[in-house]
C-alpha cells in the first residue's frame, strides 16, 4: 500500500534535512540557521496538523519499499503515531525557540542545532514507524543523535554522563535488536496492526513470546526509565535545559513509552497480552517505578534532578494506563503521554529560566522568585500543580482516567498508587511553590541571588519566557477544554476506541 | 445565551477579577521593568496599595460575589451542560444548592467589604513604602476572588470533576489568604491547614474514583446512587467521609481549625468557618448516600464521633485565650453536631427527607452567624466610637444565636429537635441539648475574650475601625439572625415544621435551658474566681493548653515514619548506584584487558621475524616427516 506517500515524506524530510543544512551553514550564521530552524519546524507542524486532519477524517498516508527479502522499511500515520507525532512538532517549535534563546552567545551552537534536529528527527521517524524494523532504526538513530547534546558542554562530569547514558541506551538497544530478530524468526514480518499474527500462532509459542516481550520491555525500559533501568536518567541533567526539556517531555524518554505502547497494542494487541498474562506484571513494575521515583524526587536538593525523577514518576504512568485492560486505562496511558510532555516540558523551561536569569540550581535557592520573575513563576506553578494532579489542569484528567481504568481492569489496588503518588508529588513540588511564592527573598533583602543576569527587557529573554508561558498555557487549556475535539483527551479516546471496536 | 449561563457568570466573574488583579500586577511589573532596564538594580514596581481610594476600582473587586448573589435570590431552579468543560460539566441550581449559594455569596460579599476597611491600614503602611505590607496586599486581593470561585464552583457542581476542581481551587487558594500575615504562626496554621487539606484532597480523589469508576458515571448525583448499591459501600463513603471530614473539620482531622484560623486576616477566617468548612458538609451531602440506604457501621461512627466532637471540642475550646481560637472550637463543636445528624441521615434513611431542611438550616444559620462572631473579633480590637449598649447588642445578638437562645437559632433549634423527636430519636436530642451548653459557654468564653480585647483597645486608645468594617459587621449580624426568613431554603415535607417557623411558647423551657444554665454557669464561676482568687489561678492554668492539640503528636509520628522511609529510600537508591558503579567498573576492567590485548599485539609485532621462522622451521619439519 502505498497511498498518499507525499505528505508523510515531506513531513519527516522537514527534520531530517534540516540537520545538514545546519550543519553545512557556519557557525556565524545565526540569522540563517535560526530562519531555517524555525521555518523547518512551522514547516512540519503544518504539515503534521493537515495529517491530524486527515487521519481524523480517515484517510491514510503510508510509505514503503522492500529492504531484503521478508524486511522491510514502512512508514504509516495512524492515530496513535500522529498523535505523537504531534506531540513532537509541537514542543519542537518551542524548544527551538528557546534552546536559540538559551545558547546565545554559547560555543558549538552548529553542532547542538544540528543534532538537535536530527534528534527530532528521529522521533518524527519512530512516530511513523510502520513496523518494528523501521521503529528500531530511528530508536537507534535517536540514541546516537542525543549523546552529542548531552555532552554538549563538554565538562568531565558531563562526558561521564554522556558515557553512562551510552552504556544504558546501547545495551536496552541490543536487547531490543535480539526481541526484534526473535520475533522476525518467529512470525515473519509484523506490520504495527496486524494483531491477530502473533495471537493465531498457536500455544506452542506462549513462552517463547512471553520471552520476547520480556526482552523488549526490558529493552525499551531503559529509554522509559523503568526502575530499576533509570539510572541513566538523573545522571543524563547536566545536559543544557532545551535538551532536558526535549529528553524528558518528547524525545528519549517518550520513545522508550511510545514503543511499548506500540509493542503493547499494535505487535501483540491488548488482547493478546492480555491473555499471556503480561499486563499484570507491567502494572506492577510500573507501580513500583511511580512511587519509587516520587520518594527519590523527595530527596533532590537539585531543582533539575527532582524533576528527573519526577518524570522517571511520571512516565509510568503512561505505562500503568497501558496495562491496565479496558478502553479507560488506554485512554489515560495515551493522553498522559501528550499531558506529561506538556507539563514537564514547561517545568524544564523555567528550571532553564532560573539557572540562566539567576544563577539558581538548587531549591534552596528559590526563595522569593516569584517576586523577581512571576511569568517564569507562574508556568512553573501550573506545571507542578499539574503534576499533582489538580484540576483542571491536564494532570488531573489522567489520573482520572487511570482510576477508572483501574476498576475497570478489576485492580483498586491502583487507585491507593495514584492517591500515594499524588501525594508524594505534592509533597515534592510544593515547598517550592511555597519558596517561589511566599518567602521572602533578596527582593524583601534577604540573601541575594547567586549569579544575576539581566537577559531581556522583561523578567528574562523573551525566548525564554514566552516558550514557557505557551507551554503552560497549553497544559491548562488541554484540561479546560478536555471535551473540545482535537484536544489530547479527544484524540486518546479516538484511539482508545479504534483499538476495542473490532 | 440561557439564563441558566448565570451560572457560569457565577464563577467566571470572579475569576476574571482575579484574571485583572493579575494582569494588573503583571503590566505594572514589565513597565517598571523596562524602564529600570539602564539602572541595572531591580526596584520593586508600584502594587496594589495606591489602588485602595479609587472608588470604582474596589468596587469592581468587592463585586466578585454578586452575581452569585443575584442568582441564588432570582434565578429559577436550572441546569447548565457545558459539554467542552473538563470531562463533560453539568452545573445546576437546586433547593440546597441555591440555600448554601445565597449565604455563601452574602458572606463573601459582606467579608469582602469587611476586609477593604480591615486592610486600610496595610495599604496605608505600603503607600509609604513598606514591601511586606505590599506584598500580603497582593496575596490578598489576589487569592480573595479566586478562593470565592472555587467555593461558587463547588456548590454548583453536579458533574464530579467542576466539584473537585471548586474544591482544590478554594483548598490551595485559601491557603494564601491563611499565611496572609506572614509571620511564623502564620505559616505554622498554613502548614497545618495544607497538610491535612491534602491528605484529605487525597481521600476525597480515591472515593471520587473508587465509586464513580463503580457506578461509571460522571455527576454526583450517579455516584451517590451508584454508591448505595455497591457492595464496597462502606468503604467508599469511610474514605468520602474521612476526605471531606477533614474541611468539615470531624475530631481528629480537626487540628487545622484552630491554628490556621486564628493567625488568618479576621475576613478570611469569617469566610473560612463560615463558608468554605461548609464544603466539607456538601461534600458529605453529594456523595454520602443519605436518603438512600442505611450504612449501619459508618453511621454508628460517624454519629458518635460528631458528639464527641460536639463536646469535646466545647470543653477544649473553653481553655483557650484568643477569642478566634475560641471560635474556631465552636466551630468544630458545631460541626460535630452536623456531623452526628448526617450519622442519623446514615443510620435512618427515611427520616433524610425531614433532616435534611433541617439541617441546612442549621447550615446556613452557623455560618452566617459564625462569620458575624469573626467579624466581631476585628470591632472590638479596633471599636467604633459607639454607644456600649448598641456595640455589645450587636456582639451578643449572633452569640445567643449561635447558642440558640432566640432568631435564627431557636428556629433551628426548634426544627431540628421536632424532627428528630417525631422520629424517636429523644436520646440524641438530648445529647444534641447538652451540647448546645457547651455551646453557650464557649459563647460566654469569647465575648469575656472579646471584652478583655476591647478594655485593651480602649487603653491604648486604638484606631475606630473604619465605616466598611462596622458596616459590614452590622449587617452580617442583622441578616445572620434573620436568615430563615429572608433566604430560600429547600421545603421540609408536608406536616412536618417549616424553616422559619417559632417554636410555641409551651417549648421554650424545653429548648431554652441550656443557654440560660450555660449563664449561670459562668455568671457564677466569674463570681466565684473574684471571691476565690485560688480558683483563678487554677482554672488559668488550664489556659496553657495550645491550640491545635493533636497536632503535635502528629508531627512527632510523621516525622518517626519518614525517617524510616528515608533510610529506606536510601537504601535502595545506594544498592542501584552500586551496581551501576559495578558494571562501570567492570565495563573499564574489559577495556583495560582489550588495551591489554594491544599490548600483545606490540609484542607479536616485535617478535614477528623470529615467530614467523619459527613457524616456517615447525612448517617444514612437519612436511618433511
Amino acid at each position: 500500500m502505498s497511498d498518499n506517500p507525499g505528505l508523510l515524506l515531506a513531513t519527516l524530510a522537514a527534520s531530517l534535512l534540516v540537520a545538514p543544512v545546519i550543519f553545512l551553514l557556519p557557525e556565524r550564521a545565526w540569522l540563517a540557521r535560526t530562519a531555517f530552524n524555525l521555518g523547518a519546524a512551522l514547516l512540519k507542524l503544518g504539515l503534521v496538523a493537515l495529517m491530524v486532519w486527515g487521519v481524523a477524517r480517515g484517510e491514510n498516508y503510508a510509505f514503503g519499499f522492500t529492504v531484503v527479502e521478508g524486511v522491510s522499511f514502512q512508514l504509516r500515520a495512524d492515530p496513535l503515531g500522529i498523535m505523537f507525532a504531534g506531540l513532537s512538532s509541537l514542543l519542537w517549535l518551542f524548544t527551538t525557540l528557546y534552546a536559540i534563546g538559551y545558547l546565545e552567545g554559547s560555543d558549538n551552537r552548529k553542532r547542538f542545532f544540528g543534532f538537535f534536529s536530527l534528534c527530532v528527527a528521529s522521533t518524527l521517524g519512530i512516530a511513523l514507524a510502520g513496523n518494528l524494523f523501521t521503529f528500531l532504526l530511528f530508536y537507534e538513530l535517536l540514541t546516537l543523535s542525543t549523546y552529542p547534546l548531552v555532552v554538549h558542554r563538554g565538562t568531565p562530569k558531563a562526558l561521564a554522563s554522556g558515557a553512562t547514558y551510552l552504556r544504558y541506551t546501547v545495551s536496552g538497544g541490543v536487547l531490543l535488536l535480539i526481541g526484534v530478530v526473535a520475533l522476525h524468526a518467529l512470525a515473519g514480518e509484523v506490520n504495527f496492526g496486524q494483531r491477530e499474527v502473533l495471537a493465531d500462532l498457536g500455544p506452542d509459542y506462549h513462552p517463547w513470546l512471553i520471552g520476547i516481550f520480556v526482552l523488549m520491555m526490558v529493552g525499551l525500559g531503559v529509554k522509559a526509565a523503568l526502575v530499576p533501568l533509570h539510572g541513566w536518567l538523573p545522571q543524563a541533567m547536566v545536559a543544557p535545559a532545551p535538551v532536558s526539556a526535549l529528553l524528558h517531555a518528547v524525545a528519549v524518554v517518550k520513545a522508550g513509552a511510545f514503543g511499548i505502547v506500540r509493542v503493547v497494542y499494535d505487535v501483540y494487541g491488548i488482547a493478546f497480552s492480555f491473555e499471556l498474562g503480561l499486563l499484570t506484571g507491567l502494572a506492577i513494575i510500573a507501580s513500583f517505578t511511580i512511587l519509587y521515583g516520587s520518594l527519590r524526587a523527595l530527596a533532590q536538593v537539585d531543582i533539575k534532578r527532582r524533576l528527573a525523577f519526577s518524570t522517571v514518576s511520571q512516565v509510568s504512568y503512561i505505562m500503568l494506563g497501558i496495562s491496565l485492560f479496558g478502553p479507560m486505562g488506554t485512554v489515560a496511558g495515551l493522553a498522559h503521554l501528550l499531558h506529561q510532555g506538556l507539563m514537564k516540558v514547561t517545568l524544564f523551561f523555567c528550571a532553564g529560566n532560573y539557572a540562566e536569569e539567576l544563577g539558581i540550581h538548587r531549591i534552596d535557592e528559590l526563595d522569593g522568585v516569584g517576586r523577581r520573575m512571576p511569568g517564569t513563576s507562574l508556568a512553573f506553578t501550573l506545571g507542578a500543580l499539574g503534576m499533582i494532579g489538580i484540576p483542571p489542569l491536564v494532570g488531573f484528567l489522567s489520573k482520572w482516567y487511570l482510576g477508572m481504568g483501574a476498576i475497570q481492569a478489576g485492580m483498586p489496588w491502583v487507585i491507593a498508587v495514584l492517591v500515594a503518588s499524588s501525594l508524594l508529588n505534592a509533597a515534592y513540588f510544593l515547598p517550592i511553590l511555597y519558596r517561589l511564592w511566599f518567602k521572602p527573598g533578596p527582593l524583601e533583602g534577604v540573601g541575594e541571588w547567586p549569579h544575576e543576569q539581566r537577559l531581556g527587557r522583561l523578567e528574562t529573554s523573551g525566548w525564554l519566557l514566552w516558550p514557557a508561558l505557551a507551554t503552560a498555557a497549553f497544559s491548562l487549556l488541554a484540561g479546560i477544554f478536555a471535551g473540545l475535539p482535537f484536544s489530547p483527551l479527544s484524540w486518546a479516546s479516538l484511539i482508545a476506541l479504534q483499538e476495542y471496536l473490532p | 445565551m440561557s439564563l441558566a449561563h448565570m451560572l457560569l457568570l457565577t464563577v467566571a466573574w470572579p475569576l476574571a477579577l482575579t484574571a485583572l488583579v493579575a494582569a494588573t500586577l503583571a503590566w505594572r511589573h514589565g513597565r517598571a521593568l523596562v524602564a529600570q532596564r539602564s539602572s541595572g538594580r531591580y526596584v520593586m514596581p508600584p502594587g496594589l496599595a495606591g489602588d485602595w481610594s479609587y472608588r470604582g476600582r474596589v468596587a469592581l473587586w468587592l463585586s466578585a460575589p454578586l452575581p452569585a448573589l443575584a442568582v441564588a435570590l432570582a434565578l429559577p431552579e436550572s441546569t447548565l451542560i457545558l459539554d467542552w468543560w473538563l470531562l463533560g460539566g453539568v452545573w445546576q441550581l437546586d433547593g440546597v444548592r441555591r440555600a448554601l449559594l445565597g449565604f455563601s455569596a452574602l458572606l463573601w460579599a459582606l467579608a469582602g467589604v469587611y476586609a477593604h476597611g480591615y486592610l486600610s491600614g496595610k495599604a496605608r503602611r505600603a503607600r509609604h513604602g513598606d514591601q511586606d505590607a505590599e506584598r500580603d496586599l497582593q496575596g490578598f486581593v489576589l487569592l480573595w476572588p479566586l478562593t470565592l470561585a472555587g467555593n461558587l464552583m463547588l456548590i454548583l457542581a453536579e458533574d464530579i470533576a467542576s466539584f473537585y476542581t471548586g474544591f482544590a481551587l478554594m483548598t490551595f487558594a485559601a491557603y494564601g489568604l491563611v499565611v496572609n500575615a506572614g509571620s511564623r504562626e502564620a505559616y505554622r496554621g498554613g502548614r497545618a491547614y495544607l497538610i491535612m487539606a491534602i491528605l484529605g484532597e487525597g481521600m476525597i480523589l480515591a472515593g471520587l474514583l473508587w465509586a464513580a469508576a463503580s457506578a461509571e458515571t460522571l455527576t454526583l448525583t450517579g455516584l451517590r446512587e451508584g454508591l448505595a448499591v455497591s457492595p464496597h459501600a462502606n468503604a467508599m463513603a469511610t474514605l468520602l467521609w474521612l476526605g471531606f471530614g477533614v474541611k468539615a473539620g470531624v475530631i481528629g482531622l480537626h487540628v487545622w481549625l484552630p491554628l490556621a484560623h486564628p493567625v488568618a486576616p479576621t475576613p478570611a477566617s469569617a469566610v473560612l468557618s463560615g463558608s468554605m468548612i461548609k464544603a466539607g458538609l456538601l461534600g458529605w451531602w453529594q456523595t454520602l448516600p443519605l436518603g438512600l440506604t442505611a450504612l449501619e457501621g459508618l453511621g454508628t461512627v460517624v454519629m458518635t464521633l460528631g458528639l464527641l466532637a460536639a463536646f469535646g471540642a466545647a470543653l477544649y475550646g473553653v481553655t483557650q485565650r484568643h477569642p478566634k481560637a475560641v471560635l474556631a472550637y465552636s466551630s468544630v463543636s458545631q460541626m460535630g453536631m452536623m456531623t452526628a445528624l448526617v450519622g442519623v441521615g446514615l443510620l435512618s434513611p427515611s427520616l433524610w427527607p425531614v433532616l435534611a431542611p433541617a439541617l441546612m438550616l442549621f447550615a446556613v444559620h452557623h455560618g452566617l452567624n459564625k462569620g458575624a462572631l469573626f467579624l466581631g473579633v476585628g470591632i472590638t480590637e479596633h471599636p467604633p466610637r459607639w454607644p456600649g449598649w448598641l456595640l455589645w447588642g450587636l456582639l451578643v445578638l449572633p452569640a445567643l444565636s449561635l447558642a440558640g437562645a432566640l432568631a435564627s437559632g431557636l428556629s433551628a433549634k426548634w426544627v431540628l429537635k421536632a424532627g428528630l423527636y417525631d422520629a424517636g430519636w429523644s436520646g440524641l436530642v438530648m445529647l444534641l441539648t447538652l451540647a448546645a451548653l457547651g455551646t453557650s459557654l464557649l459563647m460566654a468564653r469569647t465575648l469575656w475574650c472579646q471584652a478583655h480585647a476591647w478594655k485593651e483597645a480602649h487603653r491604648h486608645g486604638a484606631a475606630p475601625a473604619p465605616l466598611s468594617m462596622t458596616l459590614a459587621w452590622t449587617l452580617c449580624a442583622l441578616l445572620a439572625a434573620a436568615v430563615p426568613w429572608w433566604l430560600a431554603l429547600p421545603e421540609a415535607p408536608v406536616g412536618t415544621v417549616q424553616a422559619g417557623e417559632l417554636p410555641p411558647l409551651g417549648e421554650l423551657p424545653g429548648l431554652l435551658w441550656p443557654v440560660l444554665l450555660g449563664a449561670v454557669l459562668t455568671a457564677a464561676l466569674v463570681v466565684a474566681c473574684h471571691l476565690e482568687p485560688r480558683l483563678h489561678t487554677r482554672l488559668s492554668r488550664a489556659e496553657r493548653l495550645p491550640p491545635g492539640d493533636l497536632w503535635q503528636l502528629y508531627v512527632r509520628s510523621t516525622n518517626v515514619l519518614m525517617d524510616g522511609m528515608r533510610r529506606g529510600v536510601a537504601r535502595l537508591a545506594n544498592a542501584q548506584e552500586a551496581v551501576q558503579s559495578t558494571t562501570t567498573a567492570t565495563g573499564q576492567w574489559a577495556m583495560g584487558w582489550l588495551t591489554s590485548l594491544q599490548r600483545g599485539e606490540a609484542w607479536l609485532r616485535r617478535w614477528a621475524v623470529a615467530l614467523m621462522v619459527v613457524m616456517i622451521a615447525g612448517l617444514w619439519l612437519a612436511l618433511v616427516r
